[in-house]
């Protein structure tokens, strides 16, 4: 049996459920960059993340912007004439980095998912006004205060819940919660 | 009167509340009753996925039991609530041990999904379950001369579920044209709209903003007409902001299609929520002259 | 006797870590799979004495899946199980504070990462004992 294993491999072994076709598939044609509608902001493209993975760079990748700007909008996805699923390798880099502990400092991305989803398991559905403590002081003065006027405006329209939304069992959507992830829900 | 399994999810009870009222209003002329599912939860949006794939599935099959039960249809307005139900079902269906394990846990609310149900986006209700002639008969106040941006977004149509087109659909073009408005072409209809980034991104979530109301603006959009509604109050609520970060000078009104429909069916712009908007349609297209009673079928 | 174990985990660097652990007592035979897959093959394949179990791999909580799929297989239903997890550094903040209790899953026992080396040859040792005994009489 394997005695150790690249880069690549643990990888792999994240998308070992998934359709698609392995990343070493990749041709390098980027016509995933040439579609992603966030490559101009990442610090490595999809198609040199790829490259990047396959060469075997963990510190370089995983301190990548490169999968928490990935919008989840599947065009690559849909295009890739090597069927790749990429938006899922970017899901699964972002579950490994989270599971690390490791990711470039200053996303906000990391940070936000873990508060949603939070948010979450605690209520069962989602209410803005207990996200925004989680990134809101991560803006610049311009952006909190354009935050700040749209949330105004929002409630002004009557768009804003004032109180959280809850659902009625709780408890026992905790408790399968606590089935999936063994913390929490069943004591 | 046909039944659906009506999922709102989170943003339509408020942020997008008028989704909710003109896709009640709508459905109601059509004979269509959303029946809404009992006790839902959330379906996880992107973030579940990204910490983790097996918690997300069994949320979004928490809601898919629930319907099962009700042995109604599933339909969520929401693109994204959409496609995570889609391919919760779809994975499921496929990984029995996955199956097995989600159901394990769903035991502890005493739930249980079989596969048994067919997950739909609510604009298909309009398209494929009651079709573009029945609608084109209810239609009261054609929205003529009304230029509407068909604006796509990603998740009703990707990733790819069969061997559909996903570069160039026409439905929802066709659905604007059933209700008399005059669909543009433009050529970012399939982008996304960086909802999901606006927060964790938003420089580059902003940018995307801004070259899709330009396309939409090149096209002489009078509206946008959105499925979804993190693109909803992405392109809309967001347009001050892109003003300010890039010197535009955008001010085009981001309705939801059903708030269209509603329009042409007659409905009074109250019962579809309208009013709630950051950039209001302009009253020329609301009266005269465009989507006019006058102008009217006899 | 050389005992086998398998280890199923997904972070090589630990996994080198407790196998120069387990080697270095000199009783071990250690097999490794890195994803859950190739872990459920290897199990049909061979027999071990025991299993190393790591938690959070590929989609999510997968460790749990394995360990529920193998107390119900009658083969493997008696093979001892050592989960060894850092789900609390992974993903703690879902739940601060409360602690993880796989007990649905009937694992024999749970250490948390980073495990001290004379506790986990320890655990081993006795878990293997253990099974024997129950093994010769039942």
């Amino acid at each position: 049996m394997t005695e150790t294993i690249t880069f690549r491999q643990e990888v792999l072994n994240l998308l070992h459920a998934s359709e698609g076709n392995p990343i070493n598939f990749c041709i390098q044609c980027g016509t995933c960059s040439g579609t992603c509608p966030v490559a101009g902001f990442m610090d490595h493209s999809p198609r040199q993340i790829i490259a990047m993975i396959n060469a075997g760079m963990k510190e370089e990748v995983m301190n990548s912007n490169t999968f928490w700007y990935c919008a989840s909008c599947y065009h690559c996805t849909v295009r890739c004439p090597q069927e790749i699923n990429i938006t899922g390798l970017m899901y699964a880099m972002k579950r490994y980095s989270i599971w690390k502990g490791k990711y470039k400092e200053g996303l906000i991305g990391p940070t936000f998912s873990e508060a949603f989803v939070k948010m979450i398991v605690r209520t069962g559905r989602s209410f803005e006004p207990v996200l925004a403590p989680s990134y809101i002081f991560s803006f610049n003065m311009r952006g909190f205060l354009q935050e700040v006027q749209n949330a105004t405006e929002l409630m002004l329209k009557g768009r804003l819940p004032l109180l959280p939304a809850r659902i009625k069992r709780l408890e026992k959507f905790r408790s399968v919660i606590g089935r999936i992830i063994p913390m929490g829900g069943l004591e | 009167m046909k039944e659906y399994a009506y999922y709102p999810g989170c943003s339509l009870e408020k942020m997008a509340v008028s989704y909710h009222l003109s896709a009640v209003e709508t459905t109601g002329k059509l004979g269509i009753k959303l029946k809404e599912l009992e006790d839902w939860s959330c379906c996880g949006a992107t973030a579940y996925s990204g910490i983790d794939e097996l918690l997300s599935h069994t949320l979004s099959a928490r809601n898919l039991a629930i319907a099962e039960k009700t042995g109604l249809d599933f339909v969520a307005p929401c693109s994204a609530c959409y496609k995570n139900m889609y391919f919760t079902a779809v994975h499921m269906r496929k990984d029995a041990d996955l199956a097995e394990h989600i159901n394990f846990a769903l035991e502890e609310d005493n739930l249980h999904f079989s596969g048994n149900v067919t997950v739909r986006h609510l604009i298909e209700v309009y398209v494929n379950e009651v079709g573009l002639e029945e609608i084109k008969s209810k239609v009261t106040r054609p929205l003529e001369g009304v230029r509407v941006a068909p604006y796509y977004g990603c998740q009703i149509m990707r990733p790819r579920k069969d061997h559909e087109d996903v570069e160039q659909p026409q439905f929802f073009e066709e659905l604007l044209a059933a209700i008399g408005a005059m669909p543009i072409n433009y050529p970012l209809k399939m982008r996304c709209c960086g909802g999901s980034l606006i927060i964790s991104s938003r420089t580059a979530a902003l940018s995307m903003v801004r070259n899709l109301l330009q396309s939409a603006v090149d096209g002489q959009a009078d509206v946008i007409a959105t499925t979804c509604p993190m693109c909803q109050v992405n392109l809309e609520c967001y347009q001050q902001q892109v003003n300010q970060e890039f010197g535009t000078n955008f001010s085009v009104p981001v309705l939801y299609f059903t708030q269209l429909i509603g329009l042409a069916f007659g409905i009074t712009p109250k019962k579809l929520g309208m009013g709630k908007e950051f950039v209001a349609l302009a009253p020329s297209l609301l009266a005269a002259g465009k989507a006019n009673p006058a102008h009217s079928k006899p | 006797m050389t005992k086998r174990l398998l280890m199923i985990d997904d972070d090589p660097d630990f996994v080198a870590g407790i196998k120069s652990i387990l080697d270095s007592a000199g009783e071990f035979e250690v097999d490794v799979a890195y994803n859950p897959k190739d872990g459920l093959k290897a199990l049909q394949t061979r027999e071990y004495d025991l299993l190393l179990l790591d938690i959070m791999m590929g989609r999510g909580a997968e460790g749990v899946m394995i360990a529920r799929k193998l107390r119900k297989d009658p083969k493997l239903r008696e093979m001892p199980v050592l989960i060894i997890t850092g789900m609390r550094e992974q993903i703690a903040f879902l739940f601060p504070g409360e602690p993880i209790h796989p007990r649905f899953v009937e694992v024999d026992e749970l250490v948390e990462k980073p495990v001290e080396p004379k506790l986990l040859l320890e655990k081993v040792k006795s878990l293997i004992k253990t099974a024997e005994a129950r093994k010769v009489n039942p």
